[in-house]
């Protein structure tokens, strides 16, 4: 290998040395930190809520006038919308994934417990709950059709039997494999403990980037707030847009003394609640492929040039006795050369920059491996993009050498 | 051509010599005729093969010295040797040797530019000579240089060729010409002063070892 007398030439013209280097290095900083900010956004996206999404939407109804009676209309409802076909499940909710509004709290452990043991978000369900959501009840039981009581938010008393998430039962009780038949009590209060009568495997809480997205209580209360009620509502499998229809019509001729709204899908609410994340995915996607076509396009371009200014040098070295093997491998081991300054300097900017993501936004540490993997793209890179110019040497003709200048 | 001969190719301009010395050196491939080389037979070889055997039994000078500008004395008559595979310590036993030879070894850090054309031109001779070829292609070896230059650099020619290397030169300059022990012109495309010899020649160099190349 010509490693030494090529890297003594390129010491020669630094600056197309540190302009490549230079845009490698940038390359190579930005393209590992969009690739992990992508991959944890992705990360974030790809999460399951824990509820059978494909199958299931929500709707919204508002009373309006005098005589309207929200519970007689919760009960009216949920009779008819059980009664229509293709309905699997319906159950009112106050709150669900995905929909980035809710009612979290603290839970403790003791009563007058200064501090939380753990923040989780409230879906008052009625029986019908868990399977509304789609939800697996991995141990205890289902709530049962006499723990249902309609409340307000103004209640002060909460329900005193509960189903909660895996993760939650595992922050609340760590020590404990079983949580079902475990006491704990609502933020502060003193007097009788609610108790956990099961637990379901994964059900997320409303707020998708908040930390304790993964706390869930289900407790069995249909919340009324003023004169407004959502219903969540599962379909048998492939039939969610047809119900989907039939359930917007049927409510709104019902009881005409009030609005249906807000019919919306899960699959669309997902849609919705992380377009930021899909935007910000696909700029930075774009980011990505538009800084790896520039740094191919200047390698294609010096190395173009640098084939053009030493035509005479490559005919003189085929004079010499270089083969057309010979030429390729000089401009790959050339542009590999540069590659790789680039890159050791890239890598440290690469750190840096997570390290200001890290400082400036708390974002996770980029993690050890995107580097290297980001040396291994961009060798491959910029091997494939001096492919062309270097073929384009290998075939310069000896007889270049005796030609008059 | 006689292993140890000094030959020179003298022409006018477009008379064809610059393309004799691209077949000779195996640089452009011919399309009539044979070309014997140190008992080698060149027709048909492929690219590859022309490479290897430019590199081991030819070595060249230019007229413009063809030094590569980027690289110091020392790694500029490293190239052919490079390709050659010589190991390293073999390689900078020869590099020193051939700059020893021209009188250079004192400037072996130095870089091209930082020579005098004469001094350049010599790097190149010590280029051709270090991989130790049987011939020597000189392409108007003295036409950039000033007579003074020129001199020095004949000299030097003619005493490689007093040690064994055969040389063929090619010229415009008679006076250049007159010093060569034989002379080849070159007319129209034409050798014109060989005559009846070329064939007895052409057997006599595929057949015996002391013949550098036969065309």
């Amino acid at each position: 290998m010509e490693i030494r007398p090529i890297l003594s030439a390129l010491m020669r013209s630094k600056v197309s040395m540190i302009l490549i280097g230079l845009q490698v290095a940038l390359t190579l900083a930005i393209v590992c930190n969009a690739l992990f900010i992508i991959g944890q956004r992705l990360d974030l996206m790809k999460r399951p809520s824990g509820m059978n999404e494909a199958d299931t939407f929500t709707i919204s109804s508002i009373g309006f006038g005098q005589s309207f009676d929200v519970q007689s209309t919760i009960n009216a409802d949920l009779n008819l919308l059980r009664s229509l076909p293709g309905v699997v499940a319906a159950a009112p909710t106050n709150a669900f994934p995905l929909s980035n509004s809710g009612w979290s709290s603290g839970l403790s452990l003791a009563p007058g417990q200064r501090t939380s043991t753990a923040n989780t978000a409230f879906y008052f369900v009625d029986a019908s709950g868990v399977s509304a959501y789609g939800a697996e009840l991995v141990a205890g039981r289902d709530f049962k059709p006499e723990e249902i009581s309609f409340r307000t938010p103004n209640d002060e008393v909460m329900p005193r039997v509960a189903i909660m998430t895996r993760a939650l039962a595992r922050q609340m009780f760590p020590d404990d494999s079983d949580p079902v038949g475990k006491s704990f009590y609502f933020g502060g209060e003193e007097g009788e403990p609610a108790t956990v009568i099961g637990i379901v495997d994964k059900l997320q809480a409303p707020w998708v980037s908040a930390s304790m997205v993964e706390n869930t209580l289900l407790l069995p209360s249909i919340l009324t707030g003023g004169s407004s009620s959502t219903y969540l509502i599962r379909t048998e499998p492939g039939r969610r847009d047809e119900v989907m229809k039939d359930v917007e019509e049927k409510l709104a001729t019902a009881n005409r003394g009030r609005i249906v709204r807000g019919l919306r899908s899960m699959e669309e609410r997902r849609s919705q609640v992380y377009a930021e994340d899909r935007a910000m995915t696909i700029i930075l996607g774009s980011v990505i492929v538009a800084l790896l076509g520039i740094t191919a396009l200047g390698i294609v371009g010096m190395a173009s040039f640098w084939v053009a200014q030493r035509t005479r040098q490559i005919g003189t070295r085929r004079a010499l006795g270089a083969t057309r093997g010979d030429i390729l491998r000089y401009f790959q081991t050339e542009n590999f050369i540069i590659t790789t300054v680039g890159l050791i300097a890239g890598g440290v900017l690469a750190y840096a920059f997570s390290l200001w993501l890290m400082d400036r936004y708390q974002s996770p540490r980029l993690p050890w491996h995107y580097v290297p993997i980001g040396f291994v793209c961009l060798w491959a890179l910029g091997q494939l993009a001096v492919l062309g110019p270097a073929l384009r040497a290998s075939r310069v003709p000896p007889a270049v050498a005796t030609r008059s200048v | 051509m006689r292993a140890g001969e000094f030959v020179a190719v003298t022409g006018p301009s477009g008379s064809g010599k610059t393309t004799f010395l691209n077949i000779a050196g195996l640089l452009e491939e011919f399309t009539g005729g044979e070309y014997w080389l140190d008992g080698v037979d060149v027709r048909g070889l492929d690219d590859n093969a022309r490479s290897k055997l430019r590199n081991e039994k030819i070595g060249f000078i230019f007229q413009s010295f063809n030094l590569i500008p980027d690289l110091n004395l020392f790694d500029n008559v490293d190239v052919p040797l490079r390709y050659r595979g010589f190991p390293a310590a073999e390689r900078k036993r020869r590099i020193e040797e051939a700059l020893s030879r021209v009188g250079l070894a004192s400037r072996i850090k130095h870089y091209p530019s930082e020579l005098s054309g004469g001094q350049q031109q010599r790097v190149a001779i010590a280029r051709a000579l270090a991989g130790s070829p049987r011939l020597l292609m000189a392409d108007e070896p003295t036409g950039n240089l000033d007579s003074l230059m020129a001199r020095g650099v004949m000299e030097l020619l003619e005493e490689i060729n007093r040690q064994g290397t055969t040389i063929v030169m090619v010229t415009h300059d008679p006076e250049l010409a007159a010093r060569a022990q034989r002379n080849v012109h070159v007319m129209d495309g034409q050798v014109t002063d060989l005559g009846d010899e070329v064939s007895l020649r052409r057997q006599k160099a595929a057949t015996q070892p002391d013949h550098a190349a036969a065309v």
